[in-house]
């Protein structure tokens, strides 16, 4: 897969996953989109401390817009419409995102609300799991907790009838940062 | 023979029709949705990758585990080595004691049932809640027993499921699967939240990080190792391998195999302990690491069994097998069902409880083609039916059959030429037997049966053989027993094809049984004695080529021969001789009409005999082709076969659906578990009587029997043949009908 490939290659699969991917054009573009698609789908914000969601003022526009924005506490996430999380690879040949989810929080926010919004920059797209394992592996030791989220919570136990979201998020958007200037659609 | 109980079970899961129904529906579109999820991949590399991983951590689990306990516990976490189920359960529960643990959620994990981890803990008043939606159901259900490893619910209907949360809940639930996939989200939830420690298996285990893998796609493993402060996971030594990129190959063929997915939703790497809730704060949770042998190593150690250590349970040999997808997992006892389940059974369990289990594999192997790590199912299953009757001898009828009479080859003859002669009443001067009496009965039931020729090939052979001059190749035909005793005529159409190809052919009368029955029914004694015999009538030809037209009698021929009497050294040199020396009927005529530069079917062209009516014989038919398992799988020759028939005028070659499906014959298999052959046979006939064709051909004497009994059965027109007898038909010399 060619680096101009990457990016369509991972929407198309990760859509096909049954995530929903949205492209911005870069960080500044990101709080805006997000209060648009996410003001249908709840008010209660659980935010984790990433550096891509710090850098666009996420938390300011969010709770401009009206969201109750929750980071910390006993109760983090549990009663959140909206886990709100940063991946740091995302896999071309599956449409996977790939995260060091050591920190708590970040496990909470993309595992317990029904809605998981992951922003992911265009550029840390990777063809394949082999290469995002190399680039772990050259980085220092192994993360503690290494979460690969491909589409949404799914089960097909009862009948094999395919249903989406049961543990994990029912919806799995992707904000894919910076995709305009990496040959995207 | 199977236990009673055992067949009870079998009679049970037969008359279970949502059992089936969702079984076959799921294997049906598995085959496809798997072919194309591997589209473009080379399957073969991969699975050989996945077998080389895998084999080199089973010749060195000891190290293995040293490097990841070491890795693991530099992190902060612990890890226990459990010999067996009661160490291991006791470890846990103390771990569980020491924290006042009340409620453990649990994701699916097969060590934790191996080793009855749920019961144990119930009685000590602990109590652990599935979260896999179909686990939890199945837990719902006392006494409901798992029917498939990937999907463990597929045979409940959603009305049943229905009642079963109805129960649960004290209110009315309606069978819609969105609002009862809710209703479990909700419910397990709260255990989710509330649990004071999580249980979880693994699928991958990384020496080198002291990582542990975990694939689900509801995400019930994540939450059970995210939410409780303690976190138990059970680990087999099996799923051990050195490296970290090691993880890539398997998790590339997991889902694609389990269940024709490209990824599952969630796969979660652990190493060490990560940060947890501790009530009041958040701090580093507990992790402990349960390594557990229960059989591991000793399988390990054994040059033969370890191949099936390999396994990534992916369950892909379940979702093709056709005796599986009738009887489920239900059937097969304990907890690891289907072909390999019954390998492992034997030694997780013991080889008592996997005596039954393996006695249901039909020998087609269709799971070897399918298996991502590359595991040989089909012959492990043969050497655990050896050990079996080692242990155990064979049923009284199998020694009497196989001892007493297939082992001594004049006496078999002679007992066939008896039957011959007495069985008028029963045949009523058919070629089929329909009807047999009292116990024999279900023998015939859904099948009619040959009726032993009047007069065996081995009496006809003398009129057969006729001096070729300058012949191109002097072959020596082994018939075997079904086409001496019962299909004479396909072995004349060997003659006759042969003999226009310029090729002697002589009969050695010294041939006997290839033992076939024997080695798949793992009397093994037997197995050895025949192929002496064999051997030495064979040499005794001095003929160039071995030419059968039974692909089980090629397969014993050159595969088992020489693995029986390996170790022999006179011996196995001579198998080898002859093994070199076999050839199938069909191949030959490919390789022989290749090699002059024609098809057989126009010998004017290549200035040979006119046939004796050619406007007969260039009578167009439409053929299906029947792939026989030993056929394709073991030989290799369908491409072939499918050419050498295409290449005859007027043969129009039609595909049937699933045409490499197991026809349910399997030699004594149809004897043994007639209820099961039964309606295989039956998607078989149905899949050949819609694909239009008049004439269904295969390679083998044991699928014609099969088809032919079938198609007799249902009154069919269709005519079963062995490629032999249209190639001599085609050449226009009709091979005489028997009398």
């Amino acid at each position: 897969m060619t680096d101009q490939e990457l990016v369509p290659g991972f929407t198309d699969l990760a859509e096909t996953m049954g995530a929903q991917v949205i492209s911005v054009s870069g960080p500044e573009a990101v709080a805006a989109k997000l209060v648009e698609v996410l003001r249908p789908l709840g008010s209660k914000v659980a935010l984790t401390a990433c550096s891509l969601i710090r850098e666009t003022g996420l938390e300011a526009a969010l709770t401009q817009a009206g969201f109750l924005v929750e980071k910390d506490g006993a109760e983090f996430a549990r009663q959140a419409d909206i886990g709100i999380v940063e991946a740091d690879y995302g896999i071309a040949e599956t449409g996977t995102l790939v995260t060091d989810a050591t920190d708590l929080k970040r496990r909470l926010a993309s595992m317990l609300p029904l809605t998981c919004a992951v922003l992911l920059p265009a550029e840390r797209i990777r063809a394949n799991l082999a290469e995002v394992v190399e680039a772990y592996l050259a980085s220092g030791p192994w993360p503690g907790y290494l979460a690969l989220v491909t589409g949404p919570s799914r089960t097909a136990d009862i009948e094999r009838s395919l249903t989406i979201g049961v543990h994990g998020p029912e919806r799995l958007l992707i904000i894919l940062v910076g995709s305009d200037d990496c040959g995207g659609q | 023979m199977a236990s009673k109980e055992f067949r009870e079970r079998i009679k049970k899961a037969l008359g279970n029709a949502s059992l089936r129904g969702a079984l076959e529906r799921f294997a049906d579109s598995y085959v496809v949705a798997r072919e194309q999820v591997y589209a473009g991949r080379d399957f073969q590399a991969l699975r050989e990758r996945i077998a080389a991983i895998k084999a080199d951590a089973a010749n060195r689990y000891g190290e293995l585990a040293d490097e990841f306990a070491r890795a693991v516990e530099a992190r902060g976490g612990k890890v226990f080595r459990a010999q067996d189920p009661a160490s291991a359960r006791e470890y846990i529960y103390q771990v569980a004691r020491e924290h006042g643990v009340t409620d453990v959620v649990k994701s699916k994990s097969f060590a934790s049932e191996e080793i009855h981890l749920n019961e144990y803990l119930e009685e000590r008043g602990i109590h652990p809640h599935e979260t896999d939606l179909a686990e939890w159901i199945l837990q719902l259900m006392p006494g409901e027993r798992p029917s498939h490893m990937v999907m463990p619910a597929i045979h409940l209907p959603k009305e049943e499921v229905a009642r079963v949360f109805s129960r649960y809940l004290g209110e009315p639930v309606k069978p819609d699967i969105a609002q009862m996939v809710r209703i479990a989200r909700r419910e397990l939830r709260k255990k989710f939240l509330s649990a004071g420690m999580g249980i979880s298996g693994a699928n991958i285990a990384v020496a080198e990080t002291g990582t542990i893998v975990i694939c689900t796609n509801e995400g019930n493993a994540r939450l059970t190792t995210t939410v409780p402060p303690v976190h138990v996971a059970i680990v087999g030594y099996e799923k051990l391998v050195p490296r970290m990129q090691d993880v890539v190959p398997i998790l590339e063929a997991l889902p694609r195999s389990g269940t024709a997915q490209p990824a599952t939703s969630y796969v979660t790497m652990i190493t060490g302990p990560v940060p947890a809730w501790l009530g009041d704060r958040e701090g580093p949770k507990e992790l402990h690491v349960v390594l557990l042998d229960n059989g591991r190593t000793a399988m390990a150690a054994d040059p033969i069994f370890k191949e099936a250590l390999q396994c990534i349970r992916c369950a892909s040999c379940t979702n093709v097998c056709p005796v599986f997808q009738l009887v489920s997992g239900q059937v097969y006892g304990y907890i690891y069902s289907g072909g390999i389940g019954s390998i492992l059974t034997s030694f997780f369990n013991s080889l008592e409880d996997a005596a039954d289990p393996q006695s249901l594999c039909l020998g087609c192997r269709r799971c070897a083609e399918v298996c991502p790590a590359n595991i040989n199912i089909p012959d492990l299953i043969l050497k655990l039916r050896e050990k079996v009757v080692a242990k155990q001898g064979l049923p009284a009828t199998y020694r009497i059959v196989l001892h007493g009479v297939v082992a001594k080859p004049k006496l078999m003859h002679g007992l066939l030429r008896t039957a011959a002669r007495l069985q008028g009443p029963v045949t009523h001067g058919q070629p089929f037997i329909r009807h047999l009496p009292l116990f024999f009965s279900p023998l015939a039931h859904g099948r009619s049966l040959p009726a032993i020729a009047r007069q065996p090939l081995r009496d006809r052979a003398k009129q057969l053989e006729r001096p070729v001059e300058n012949p191109r190749l002097r072959a020596a035909f082994y018939s075997g027993c079904v086409i001496d005793f019962a299909y004479p005529e396909i072995g004349e159409a060997v003659y006759q094809v042969l003999g226009r190809e310029g090729v002697e052919v002589v009969f050695p009368q010294g041939q006997a049984c290839c033992g076939a029955p024997a080695t798949y029914s793992g009397d093994r004694e037997t197995a050895v004695k025949l192929a002496k015999i064999n051997i030495a009538a064979l040499e005794a030809a001095q003929a160039e080529v071995v030419v059968t037209a039974c692909p089980t009698c090629a397969v014993a021929l050159k595969e088992d021969f020489p693995k029986l009497l390996a170790g022999n050294l006179a011996w196995e040199k001579r198998a080898q001789a002859l093994a070199a020396k076999v050839k199938d009927f069909t191949q030959l005529v490919s390789e022989l009409t290749a090699q002059a530069g024609r098809i057989l079917s126009a010998p004017a062209a290549a200035g040979g005999p006119t046939p004796a009516s050619p406007a007969a014989c260039r009578e167009p038919i439409r053929v299906t082709y029947h792939d026989s398992c030993h056929f394709k799988r073991h030989l290799g020759l369908d491409q072939v076969a499918r050419q050498v028939l295409r290449d005859q005028p007027g043969v129009e070659l039609v595909e049937m659906k699933e045409s490499d499906r197991c026809c349910g014959f399997g030699g004594s298999y149809s004897i043994k578990y007639p209820e099961i052959s039964l309606p295989i046979l039956e998607r078989k006939l149905k899949n050949i009587m819609d694909s239009g064709a008049q004439v269904v051909a295969t390679d083998c004497p044991g699928c014609v029997l099969q088809l032919r009994g079938g198609l007799d059965q249902r009154h069919s027109p269709l005519q079963v043949k062995h490629t032999a007898e249209i190639l001599a038909a085609r050449l226009g010399a009709n091979p005489k009908d028997r009398t």
